[in-house]
């Protein structure tokens, strides 16, 4: 029996079939269930639940605050390894201005603490406990030196204390955070009530998009025309995400993922689109490129076909723009090495091969000063979602 | 056992004289946290407060370490750090350098022992001197 794949988006239903893909626009008014059922309900007729699996990225994700030690070490490892778990909205706080920061004003669904190599004690103190009575939170976990354990397990109710993610030697242990916030991330998804209810289409476990697409990264290469190094870019509705080949960053991070991931999470065509065009607007590059594809910044307020490609052309340039050496706020991706780009999600549906060459095109020429572009690869038919949802031989996340 | 974070800074990739000082500084009984080639300083500041050590000694054998320490009194300032010894030793100018115009210009940016085309074993007896003479 073949199996159904269905990924459940901030914007559309993508559902795939032995030979068949199809996706539907989401309708807002009703429940994730009651929109599927009504658009799916005969495909689910002809699947068993133990042959339907489903992912989703519609839940929004976690959000995180990380309370680190220093930029270089702690907060850089802390939020390595939250991206990796599939987390999409991370805020950090640098312990020695712990004083200065405002408490988030929302739910904060994890909180983790981290700092120091094991051997030193008293890094944390009375100040932590001050920030920490001003924040809402829903878990808390501490991976920071094993000597304040104890004080802080005291202090702090419900901590869940795991292994310092710091080495002895400076380097990154992700394994028992990245476990964690994995299945608290599987445990959201589940309890999430739109969400919940999907389990009557399935019996499988269902999963967060960005751990399945990471899941399908190792086999990429050897399913499609890439090359590595590469990136994945996913342009959705709400937010962009972006996988890329640990060969492309110098960083002091030594893990065993071959692949990292970075968020966007302002950065979409549909949900997003207003903070899409403020960035837009304001990227030094942007009038340059408007006038490379023959529109003005009018274009940007219309509601039309055209200028739903001309934002998702914008949004592959912002995304390249992000993570080039020009924008040292987010990791610095080396491009000028990159050998594959892989686009997938929406965008493949609406951009040709040709419009998405000729925005990398003007990036490569015009802030890369290259005149070799990486290999294009459209994932028209989501093989990557798809190729991930199918590859069950990793190990599968536990379920809380 | 005292702590030492060591490692190349900025754009200098002289990984056998890294790997030198590494040993060098175990043989004499230190432990130290190696962070190698192309290091930021506010990536040795950092380490420096990850481990709570109590020295930073910083190598450089292009020349280039005067750009890339300027900033230490700043960066060292952003934490409150305890006596940590600031140690800079190599070759600290491009080209022809009295150490009488050196020493004090790395002294100014904050520090303690200052090591211009200095022996590495004659450096490290006068690190280990002056950390015996402080305690």
């Amino acid at each position: 029996m073949s199996k159904l794949l269905i990924d459940v988006g901030s914007t559309y239903f993508k559902v795939c079939e032995e030979t068949k893909l199809a996706q539907f626009f989401r309708d807002f008014k009703k429940d994730i269930y009651d929109d599927l059922l009504t658009k799916c309900g005969d495909i689910f007729k002809h699947y068993a639940k133990e042959d339907v699996y489903i992912c989703s990225s519609a839940n929004g994700g976690l959000s995180t605050l990380i309370i680190g030690l220093t930029n270089s070490f702690s907060l850089k490892f802390a939020k390595n390894i939250a991206f990796n778990s599939g987390i999409n909205i991370i805020d950090t706080i640098l312990y020695s201005k712990i004083e200065e920061s405002k408490a988030p004003l929302e739910l904060i669904d994890v909180v983790i603490i981290v700092g120091g190599i094991d051997g030193i004690g008293g890094v944390f103190d009375e100040r932590l406990f001050n920030y920490l009575s001003k924040v809402q939170y829903s878990n808390i976990v501490y991976v920071g030196t094993t000597q304040d354990a104890a004080y802080l397990s005291q202090n702090i109710p419900n901590l869940k204390v795991l292994d310092n993610i710091i080495t002895q030697k400076l380097h990154v242990n992700g394994a028992e955070l990245k476990e964690y916030l994995t299945n608290l991330y599987q445990a959201d998804i589940v309890g999430k009530e739109d969400i919940k209810h999907l389990y009557e289409f399935t019996s499988n476990q269902i999963y967060s998009t960005p751990y399945i697409v990471n899941r399908s990264l190792p086999l990429i290469d050897a399913n499609f025309e890439v090359v590595n190094p590469f990136i994945v870019v996913d342009i959705g509705g709400a937010t962009t995400d972006i996988h890329y080949s640990r060969d492309l960053v110098r960083d002091n991070i030594l893990s065993d993922s071959e692949y990292d991931r970075l968020v966007f999470k302002k950065l979409g065509v549909y949900k997003s689109k207003e903070t899409l065009i403020f960035a837009a607007k304001n990227n030094e590059f942007v009038y340059e490129l408007l006038s490379y594809l023959n529109v003005t910044e009018n274009i940007l307020e219309e509601e039309s076909a055209k200028s739903l490609r001309i934002l998702m052309q914008l949004s592959i340039f912002l995304v390249l723009y992000k993570v080039s050496r020009l924008n040292p706020a987010y990791v610095t991706l080396h491009l000028e090495l990159l050998k594959s780009i892989v686009l997938t999600g929406g965008i493949t549906k609406v951009l040709s091969y040709e419009e998405v060459e000729a925005i990398i095109a003007f990036f490569y020429r015009k802030v890369m000063n290259l005149h070799s572009l990486p290999t294009i690869v459209m994932d028209y038919d989501y093989a990557i979602w798809t190729l991930g949802m199918k590859n069950d031989t990793h190990k599968e996340p536990k379920c809380l | 056992m005292q702590k030492v974070v060591t490692g190349v800074i900025g754009n200098d990739i002289h990984v056998v004289a890294n790997r030198l000082i590494d040993i060098s500084l175990q043989a004499r009984g230190f432990e130290v946290f190696n962070l190698g080639v192309n290091t930021s300083l506010e990536e040795f500041i950092d380490a420096v407060v990850e481990t709570d050590a109590d020295i930073l000694l910083i190598s450089s054998l292009n020349g280039e370490a005067e750009g890339w320490c300027r900033d230490l009194q700043f960066l060292r300032s952003e934490y409150t750090l305890r006596d940590v010894v600031f140690v800079i030793g190599g070759n600290l100018a491009v080209g022809e350098a009295k150490q009488s115009d050196i020493i004090p210009k790395y002294q100014s940016y904050g520090f303690d022992l200052v090591f211009h085309q200095v022996d590495l074993n004659t450096g490290l007896d006068e690190l280990e001197k002056y950390m015996s003479e402080r305690a």
